[in-house]
């Protein structure tokens, strides 16, 4: 029987920290909206809701910093995360753009 | 709709809205999204389609122009296909949740396309005389960002 919580039940950490070399593709990719003209306001919040599942407080802010300071990061994380969400947020038109954190 | 009095989309149970429109207006959206799949075939049309297709690596053109190479195809495909099924559903008096989405991407890229054309900036519009040509465009382009507005309200509020 296995109690919850227990140290020997937790994953055990693989990765070798000597290997370092990897550092610079493991650095995060952001990906960015930046601001347009065309693009609704709602129309921005409501994709950043759909795409990422944020609530509507979280997804408006994200929205009004694009609109108040030309750009806001909208997420993080792996490129091939990265580039999921930018292609997410092409289909919807909306001006994204990804680079290494 | 003209005055306000229906909402031109109206969710009811079962994720299903009805569509308010009147045969004008739903004339103009079959007509632009046809125009819009007409231009994503025609070579000549790419500067237009320049938000169609937005850069995703801005500081290094190599590295987007793979990316480009990756996801064109499927990008283009998925743009057909909104299209496609607001042409085939432009006459519907309901629409389930994910066509009603997909009138609310297609219309929004048919305004990405408009507004290139018109170069919107944050001014808004210009004064036009009553005889330009761009007259029509740009009521056209008011006019989907008001469809776009409403479909987002309702799709917003009937999680």
């Amino acid at each position: 029987m296995t109690q919850p919580g227990r140290l020997s039940d937790a994953p055990i950490d693989v990765r070798d920290p000597d290997i370092d070399e990897t550092l610079d593709v493991d650095r995060p990719w952001i990906v960015l909206v930046w601001n347009d003209p065309i693009n609704l306001m709602s129309y921005v919040t409501f994709v950043l809701q759909k795409v990422f599942g944020y609530s509507h407080e979280k997804a408006e802010a994200m929205m009004l910093e694009v609109h108040n300071n030309g750009r806001s990061v909208v997420s993080s994380g792996t490129r091939e995360k990265a580039e999921f969400d930018v292609f997410r947020l092409h289909e919807h038109g909306l001006w994204a753009t990804m680079q290494q954190d | 709709m003209a005055f306000g009095f229906r909402r031109p989309f109206h969710p009811r149970s079962g994720n299903r809205f009805i569509v308010n429109l009147g045969d004008r207006e739903r004339a103009v959206v079959r007509a632009v999204c046809e125009d819009l799949l007409g231009l994503l075939e025609d070579p000549d049309a790419q500067p237009l389609l320049r938000r169609v297709y937005p850069v995703a690596h801005a500081d290094d053109a190599e590295v987007d122009a793979a990316y480009q190479e990756m996801v064109h195809e499927e990008l283009v495909g998925s743009r057909r296909s909104v299209l496609e099924q607001i042409v085939a559903t432009a006459e519907a008096t309901e629409l389930d949740r994910e066509q009603l989405d997909a009138w609310m991407i297609g219309l929004n890229t048919v305004r990405l396309v408009l507004g290139t054309r018109l170069e919107v900036s944050e001014q808004g519009q210009p004064e036009l005389e009553a005889d330009d040509p761009d007259v029509v465009a740009w009521a056209v382009y008011e006019f989907l960002g008001g469809i776009v507005e409403t479909i987002v309200r309702s799709l917003a509020t009937s999680d």
